[in-house]
């Protein structure tokens, strides 16, 4: 009977809890539908006649649908290339390299140290005079120093945690090194690095320092998000709302799809082809 | 299935060996057993074998094919992980089939194989399991029937049976045994447990710091140790020692004086010697025999048909095995002895038993 309280009450807790972190998401979502006057009054409305006009306003400001486009472009090629070359470095760290492991890994996780302010300065003018100042490529190869470093970083630990055994068992049967990695390594440590990948996708999509020095025509979400905020007196609040709906929806398709794809690498694991 | 041979082999980790030298030949169909502490290198031996390890010098045939460069895959030969090593994202039939898929063997085939294997190890009914909703015993299943659909040249198994509990190990050990005498495949079997090693081998190779101290069968071994270290390695309760000399054609240490039989041990008068007294050869005797050995009974314990006794002689204590251990009570005085035929004596300097 006691442990029944005491479990709906930490039930109740947590509810609580869950409704405290999703509360300004919730009003936030319902702010994008609302008009202006709907949402200025003193009293808040639950209930109000909704509005598209606000996505509309957003997906037809063509600065912010190219915002989009080029964070899109820029986040995806960045973390595609950085999960490209950092996971396979990541194994082989792990795996031929555990001596010099913990430097590779500290040196870097030390890129990560530095500030970006540091870097963004001396960065604009190396840009302009490559000529690669306001392109989406000058954009995705400093993300790359993010992306690639901390995919190797969070990477390492999840194949430390693939028993040595498995890849040896692997061996055993005839796989080579390549197929012990696609057919072993790289589906047993899947939803470790999945966490990797989603967490590397967030800390560049968010970014907003390089991409404002960076870029200047060719401006990511963040960078425009952050321009609308700063209209003047006339804040359009329900445009904000659309568009902080537009600037988290990818991420969520994103983690979405990756999740999808782990499931089916899982379990196309046990149907090797001969 | 196969022969192996081990010459010279060397290892070595940077410029610390860990193996000089070896030398093995192992016949077809034999279960050999490799024994020794750990660190004595048994099972980078082993893995040497399998190919996981990398040999620094030396040669390795099997079935008279070089082997000491090949590919683990293609040395013909099957491997038995202590931890399972299972594939945690394959079913347990997608985990037997992987190496036969992966060769292209025809699905008919497989599957015959499939069942073959399952029903001998009585897998069916967990054929669609994923590793990790099975017990330790069950995993170990797997990992055998994955290494026998094979059919391999040569068995390996490293400490396959140290992470089940005492009553499965003990089940397990009997079906390796039996699936030995079955297959009669070649099998070498990695172990640091004496009695797993007494019970399941034709031969008992026994290690030491990177070297054979001694092989021969279990038999062999427990009653013609070569060494010392051979003598306290094998058998539980492990052997009595007593520092002595020998006087008189008899070998003597404190009040325990045993005399030799002639013509079974080469010693001269005076030497300096070591006497080893195995507690499952010695037993109760009536007061005053010839050759009894008189101590104060520190503590009996309980095997249930058997029970050790541990007694104190001369300041040290000495253990014994007797039947009749529920007679004795600490603090009794009882009369023990060895039957002289087994008596083992051991050169103080080097250590090497003084048998013909």
């Amino acid at each position: 009977m006691v442990s029944l309280i005491l479990r709906n009450m930490a039930r109740a807790a947590l509810g609580l809890v869950v409704l405290v972190a999703l509360t300004p998401i919730l009003w936030t979502t319902l702010g994008a539908f609302k008009q202006l006057r709907d949402i200025v009054t003193p009293i808040p409305k639950l209930f109000f006649t909704p509005t598209l006009e606000n996505f509309a306003t957003i997906l037809g400001n063509p600065t912010i649908r190219d915002g989009l486009v080029n964070s899109v472009i820029v986040v995806a090629v960045a973390v595609g290339i950085g999960a490209a070359l950092g996971i396979p470095a990541a194994h082989t760290l792990a795996r031929h390299a555990r001596r010099y492991g913990d430097d590779v890994q500290f040196f870097v996780l030390s890129l990560r140290f530095m500030p970006p302010v540091a870097i963004a300065i001396p960065f604009i003018v190396i840009y302009l005079d490559l000529g690669i100042y306001d392109s989406l490529g000058g954009l995705i190869l400093v993300y790359l120093v993010t992306t690639i470093s901390t995919v190797i970083w969070l990477a390492v630990p999840a194949f430390d945690r693939v028993p040595r055994e498995i890849e040896e068992a692997a061996a055993m049967e005839g796989c080579t090194e390549a197929e012990v990695f696609w057919r072993f390594s790289l589906p047993i440590a899947a939803p470790s690095l999945f966490g990797a990948l989603v967490f590397t996708f967030v800390l560049v999509w968010n970014e907003l320092l390089l991409a404002l020095t960076l870029a200047a025509q060719n401006a990511t979400l963040p960078v425009v998000a952050a321009s609308i905020t700063s209209l003047g007196k006339e804040v359009p609040w329900g445009v904000i709302n659309a568009a902080t709906v537009v600037l988290v929806l990818p991420p969520l398709v994103f983690i979405g799809l990756l999740m999808g794809l782990i499931n089916t690498m899982v379990r196309g694991g046990g149907r090797a082809k001969g | 299935m196969a022969n192996i041979q081990c010459a010279g082999i060397v290892k070595s980790y940077g410029a610390h060996p860990v193996i000089e030298g070896l030398n093995l030949q192992i016949p077809d169909h034999e279960f050999v057993v490799f024994l020794g502490p750990s660190g004595c290198g048994k099972s980078t031996m082993l893995r040497m074998i399998a190919g996981l390890e990398e040999v620094t010098a030396g040669r390795i045939t099997i079935g008279g094919t070089d082997v000491t460069h090949l590919h683990p895959g293609q040395r013909g030969v099957a491997m038995v992980f202590q931890s399972y090593a299972l594939y945690p994202h394959m079913t347990v039939a997608d985990n037997i089939t992987f190496g036969l898929r992966r060769a292209g063997v025809a699905k008919a085939e497989i599957d015959r194989r499939l069942a073959d294997v399952a029903r001998m190890l009585g897998l069916d009914p967990l054929l669609d399991r994923k590793p990790k909703n099975m017990s330790g015993g069950q995993q170990q299943r797997v990992a055998m029937a994955r290494a026998m659909i094979k059919t391999p040249k040569v068995f390996l198994f490293d400490e396959p049976l140290s992470n089940l509990d005492a009553k499965l190990r003990e089940k397990l050990r009997t079906e390796i045994r039996k699936m030995h005498n079955t297959l009669q495949t070649t099998t070498i079997f990695v172990t640091h447990d004496q009695l797993e090693a007494m019970t399941i081998a034709d031969r008992i190779v026994l290690m030491r710091a990177g070297q054979i101290e001694q092989q021969g069968t279990p038999d062999e071994i427990f009653d013609r140790p070569a060494t010392r270290f051979v003598a306290d390695f094998i058998g539980s309760p492990s052997m009595n020692f007593r520092l002595g000399r020998i006087e008189n054609g008899a070998a003597v240490a404190g009040s325990v004086r045993i005399p030799l039989p002639s013509g079974r041990f080469s010693v001269s008068d005076g030497q300096e010697v070591e006497l080893g007294l195995r507690p499952s050869r010695m037993g109760l005797v009536a007061e005053g025999t010839a050759g009894a050995i008189r101590g104060t009974v520190v503590l009996v314990e309980n095997m249930g048909a058997e029970g050790q006794v541990i007694a104190e002689v001369d300041g040290a204590e000495m253990s014994f095995v007797t039947r009749h251990f529920r007679d004795l009570s600490p603090g009794d005085t009882a009369s023990f002895a060895l039957a002289p035929e087994h008596l083992h004596i051991f050169d103080r300097a080097t250590g090497r038993s003084c048998l013909i």
